[in-house]
């Protein structure tokens, strides 16, 4: 069947009408082989001009329209609208830009004229070639996984978990509450953070529709947005979470200490343990690195001082598989190692600590119970605060450390009110509505700040540590160092099991750093909180919050999800399985068929770009809406 | 009158939206700059570009996102290979490298997408017509 | 009933086409057997004139190797046209241009003065170059006019089908006799190999990385290539991508990379231009972020004679044909 061509040219008033003459176009296109009608429009896309092209596609019956008007930019979408409801596939219609890109660019009328007319004879070339693409739609699995129990995680969690909805959450250690289940009390509102968090980690482990998975970690992701398959390995925790009832029954008889990690180091704990005191899910586990049991020796003395026989030594890691349709990424960050720069007498001195650990000497679920004290156990009479450690050698500002260090000033200057604190900053990062004030009061209270540059050393003088800045000496009981904030180790394993890039300090790259901060490469996958970058807690809060919310309007369940329809195909008959294309796809959206040793396309993951089309070898890839022909055809129209 | 056309391929997301803008701030360039949509100068495959030389442009212009602001992450970087590579060959080929312009016009840069089609332009002018056989 | 006439003809071509006729080694035998050979003036004493004898479309089949560069290979494949039913381009240079179509970057004159003046091993002391017409005492001598542009053999006349590679190899040859004799021919126009790239058939195929970046390029002189890797894996440019397949790999299993003498599969218009977009793509790839336009360049400044590398078998049948003259 012959195609009948509507060309619609639209004289948007004066604006293209004065410019160009479209009467002329008109006539001149009327010729062109297959152009069955050919009109101008005062203004096609008011009310009256859509109700004019339905009308022209349905009596005319025309296979194909083109629309000579305003930047596509603009009504695009409002055309297509009005083909699909004429009965014309909106792919078989073709708009061409003769305002913005035309008679608004250029004052001589004939010039503007034949430009125009070039422009719409392109676009004729272009149309006659055009395919009809069907929406493609898929089935969707709403469930989320989150991956990390820190604020960031939880508040992800508590948004998504609604009746229609399962989370899934994955925490690697064996509590829940990330960072801020150890911290005492929190900027910028001063308040007890275990109690901040506690309603939020109840909540979470009691939700039916939330399963929570502590001591786990995920394996493997396959899959795309709207129905990923996950794999989780819950390492064995020799303690049965259904049995047990969290009496502690068990530590104390443990005849292994090991430093405390939950504790900075501060402390010893058990091989058998909880993290730290009041930590969620109630439920010790055994550290099979440490176990006498695990080691080949004969201990069974937490076994045997268990009245609920919650101890099983023949717990085995178990892989969890789970389909998902969205993953949000909460893997929050960690400390700089201060050891790394030896200026600061860290791992040296015994009183030049981290503010991470100043945080669990202050905290009342800490090693001290909440006292402050130097190694000896005195307490201190002076401290020196030391900014910015790391700064320089990271190449950013992790923007939370002034706060943390003046949080922590403040915290202490309350317990221990005679104590002379000094603080040595590089540059103040006190950008939020409430952070000055912090400041102001720590002035107030005799707290002093010395701008020292980076240029800080600390060294020791007997009992004292000295505190040396620009020919300036400072004499103090305790250092607490303000490290920057770096990825968690497990950040590049997960990078790679998810195939998601990371950004120059190995943070999580968000997709967009203004437009799409906690999207990533891989659609459907987010990242919150510290893992996209440091971030204090309100930040991540919001984050966390803002995936979810993302999720809930896009994966509904019982609705089906769109997919771009403009992606790229790859003709198996030709594709030679040179695998060229598949490092050049920035969505990872090609892969290798190792069995028809060609490359395949997955059209859940591609967005069109066409990168691969253009530089396939053999012509195997071909970009739909925009193939080679189509493209050829429109060149050779604007040419002439 | 009518000079020899630049067929000129934008990308989508900025490059088009930069045309557009020009339009919008009604800044003039010669007519003979005739743009051709592409989703990403990512797509900008030599063959077209060869292609609309063969059909009797004049010149090239290629435009796409400034590097690190892709839409989609990459595809520029592989126009700028592509480009560079392109224009070394068409060199040895007889072809002046000023004939294809591989440049970035961000979404906003109105300014700067006309300053380039009149460069572009007055370059093509001394240069002539592009004459194969 | 009488067996069908078939001839051979050589234009500008290295001879190894007629080479890999004789390489059919015993199967010659069955096609002499089947054809009648009529014309094949490298092997045979038959002359223009016994062609021109000929009834139209009387031979069933030519198989014309070798580009057209001069007017003498013009006139001799055109009377060829009229007398065969079918035009079989024989072999790279009919098909694309082949090496002698790298002649394309010069023209006559540029040529000419090269040839037969300029290199050093000419001793030609008054400069002279070939003429078209040379008066002699016994009178007016001629040359055919050598032209400036060496086109493949579809740009000069007709061809019903394709025969690539450099040259043919045996089992193609024997398939498209087979083809011809069976009457079982595609589609006019056809190539008559398979329809994929090389890297199809490659050995190296196999063990080949998924993602494939090009951190340094290496000339094939300058390192010896693992004969298990895949040449671009080690930084060596090879168009096995955007190559035909059905050589039989000779050239990987020498530990060469490809360059191009099956031309194009069907889809691609321009080799050369296909081939540059392919490994262009694919620079330094992997840390193309961090890399400054500066470092861009510097790699694929590397790549030094890329119109040579690229079109090397395919100039004459590219887009622009040839290299634009000032």
């Amino acid at each position: 069947m012959a195609e009948r061509i509507g060309v619609y040219v639209c004289k948007c008033g004066p604006n293209i009408g004065d410019k160009v003459d479209v009467g002329t176009i008109v006539n001149k296109v009327r010729g062109i082989k297959d152009v069955a009608v050919a009109k101008s429009h005062n203004l096609l896309c008011s009310g009256d001009g859509l109700k004019f092209l339905k009308e022209e596609i349905k009596n005319e019956k025309l296979s194909r329209v083109v629309i000579a008007a305003c930047t596509p930019k603009q009504y695009e979408v409002k055309f297509m609208r009005a083909c699909e409801e004429a009965g014309l596939n909106p792919y078989l219609m073709q708009m061409t830009n003769i305002r913005e890109q035309c008679a608004w660019v250029t004052p001589d009328k004939s010039a503007a004229t034949e430009k125009a007319k070039s422009f719409v004879i392109a676009a004729i070339n272009r149309v006659s070639l055009q395919e009809s693409i069907e929406k493609k739609e898929i089935d969707i699995q709403p469930d989320v996984l989150v991956v990390g129990g820190g604020v960031a995680g939880l508040e992800a969690c508590l948004s998504l978990a609604q009746k229609n909805r399962k989370v899934y959450l994955v925490e690697k250690s064996p509590c829940i509450g990330g960072l801020t289940a150890r911290f005492e009390e929190v900027y910028p509102t001063m308040e007890c953070a275990p109690c901040m968090i506690a309603p939020e980690l109840q909540e979470v482990l009691q939700k039916e529709n939330i399963e929570t998975f502590t001591y786990s970690e995920i394996e493997e992701v396959v899959g795309s947005f709207g129905n990923f398959t996950v794999k989780v390995k819950k390492k064995a925790r020799y303690v049965s979470e259904e049995a047990c009832i969290g009496c502690d029954a068990c530590f104390e008889p443990c005849p292994v200490e090991v430093s405390n990690e939950y504790d900075e180091g501060l402390s010893t704990r058990k091989a058998i343990y909880l993290p730290f005191a009041g930590s969620l899910p109630n439920v010790p586990v055994i550290d099979e690195d440490n176990c006498k049991r695990f080691k080949g020796e004969e201990c069974s003395i937490c076994k045997e001082n268990c009245s609920f026989d919650a101890i099983n030594f023949d717990d085995e890691d178990r892989i969890i598989e789970k389909d998902v349709g969205a993953i949000i990424l909460a893997t929050g960050s960690t400390l700089f190692d201060p050891k790394e720069l030896p200026q600061y007498g860290y791992g040296k001195y015994d009183n030049v600590v981290t503010a991470m650990q100043l945080e669990r000497l202050n905290a009342s679920n800490g090693p001290t119970g909440g006292k402050i004290q130097l190694k000896n156990g005195k307490e201190p009479k002076s401290m020196a605060f030391v900014y910015c450690v790391g700064r320089k050698e990271k190449g950013y500002c992790s923007g939370i450390c002034c706060m943390y260090s003046l949080t922590l000033a403040h915290l202490v200057k309350e317990k221990l009110p005679g104590v002379k604190m000094h603080n040595f900053y590089t540059d103040l990062c006190l950008p939020k509505k409430e952070h000055q004030k912090m400041y102001k009061e720590a002035v107030e209270k005799g707290i002093e700040f010395i701008r020292s540059g980076e240029n800080v050393t600390v060294t020791d003088e007997g009992e004292k540590i000295i505190v040396g800045t620009n020919g300036k000496k400072i004499s103090v009981d305790m250092v607490v160092l303000a490290p920057a904030v770096e990825p968690n180790v497990d950040t590049e394993k997960i990078a790679e099991v998810l195939d998601i890039p990371r950004d120059d300090q190995g943070f999580f790259a968000e997709e967009h750093t203004l437009m799409k901060p906690f999207a990533t490469a891989l659609e459907g996958v987010f990242v919150v909180g510290s893992c996209q970058g440091p971030k204090d807690i309100g930040d991540a809060v919001a984050q966390g919050g803002a995936a979810a919310g993302r999720i809930l309007s896009k994966l509904i369940p019982g609705e089906k999800l769109e997919l771009e329809a403009k992606v790229s195909e790859i003709n198996e008959d030709l594709c030679s399985g040179c695998n060229i294309c598949i490092v050049l796809c920035p969505y990872s959206a090609i892969s290798r068929d190792t069995e028809k040793k060609i490359s395949v396309v997955d059209e859940t993951l591609c967005r069109g770009c066409g990168t691969c089309v253009s530089a396939c070898p053999t012509g195997a890839a071909r970009a739909k809406h925009f193939t080679k022909e189509q493209i050829f055809a429109e060149i050779k129209g604007v040419v002439r | 009158m009518n000079e020899p056309t630049i067929v000129s391929f934008l990308c989508n997301w900025c490059s088009y939206e930069g045309a557009d803008k020009a339009g919008g701030a009604r800044l003039n360039y010669p007519a003979n700059i005739r743009i051709v949509r592409v989703m990403c100068s990512g797509r900008v495959d030599p063959e077209l570009v060869i292609q609309a030389l063969k059909e009797g442009a004049s010149g090239v212009l290629i435009l796409g996102c400034h590097p690190g602001d892709c839409h989609y992450k990459k595809g520029n970087y592989k126009a700028l290979r592509r480009a560079y590579l392109l224009k070394k060959t068409l060199k040895q080929l007889g072809i002046e490298e000023e004939r294809v312009r591989l440049d970035w016009v961000a979404a906003g840069e109105g300014e700067r997408f006309a300053e380039i089609a009149n460069e572009m332009a007055e370059t093509m002018k001394n240069l002539g017509p592009l004459e194969l056989s | 009933m009488a067996k069908p006439k078939v001839a051979f003809y050589w234009n500008a071509s290295c001879g190894g086409c007629e080479e890999a006729v004789i390489d059919l080694n015993e199967d010659i035998l069955k096609v002499v057997e089947a054809v009648d050979i009529v014309f094949w003036p490298v092997a045979l004493d038959f002359k223009k004139k016994d062609v021109e004898a000929m009834g139209d479309g009387e031979i069933a089949v030519s198989f014309i190797n070798g580009a057209i560069r001069t007017e003498e290979q013009e006139e001799m494949v055109k009377l060829l046209r009229k007398k065969s039913g079918l035009i079989v381009a024989f072999g790279s240079c009919s098909h694309l241009g082949g090496i002698p179509g790298l002649a394309n970057f010069w023209d006559r004159e540029t040529i000419f003065t090269r040839v037969y003046k300029t290199v050093p091993s000419t001793a030609n002391p008054n400069g002279i170059v070939p003429q078209q017409k040379t008066n002699v005492p016994e009178g007016e001598l001629t040359l055919p006019e050598f032209y400036d542009t060496v086109k493949t053999l579809d740009q000069t006349i007709d061809v019903d089908y394709y025969l690539p590679g450099c040259a043919p190899p045996p089992d193609l040859i024997m398939n498209a006799v087979t083809a011809i004799l069976e009457g079982k021919l595609p589609e006019k126009g056809a190539v008559l190999a398979p329809e994929k790239s090389l890297c199809d058939t490659c050995p190296r195929g196999e063990k080949k990385p998924e993602k494939l970046s090009i951190k340094e390029i290496k000339r094939p002189y300058e390192i010896i290539p693992d004969p298990e890797k895949c040449f671009l894996e080690e930084g060596i440019i090879c168009l096995g991508p955007v190559t035909r397949s059905g050589c039989g790999e000779r050239c990987i299993n020498a530990n060469m990379p490809c360059r191009g003498c099956f031309g194009p599969t069907k889809e691609v218009i321009d080799q050369g231009a296909k081939g540059l977009s392919a490994i262009a793509s694919i620079l330094g790839v992997e840390d193309e972020e961090k890399m400054t336009e500066e470092d861009t360049k510097k790699l694929i400044d590397q790549i030094v004679d890329p119109a040579g590398l690229f079109y090397m078998y395919s100039l004459p049948s590219s887009l622009l044909k040839r290299k634009r003259m000032a």
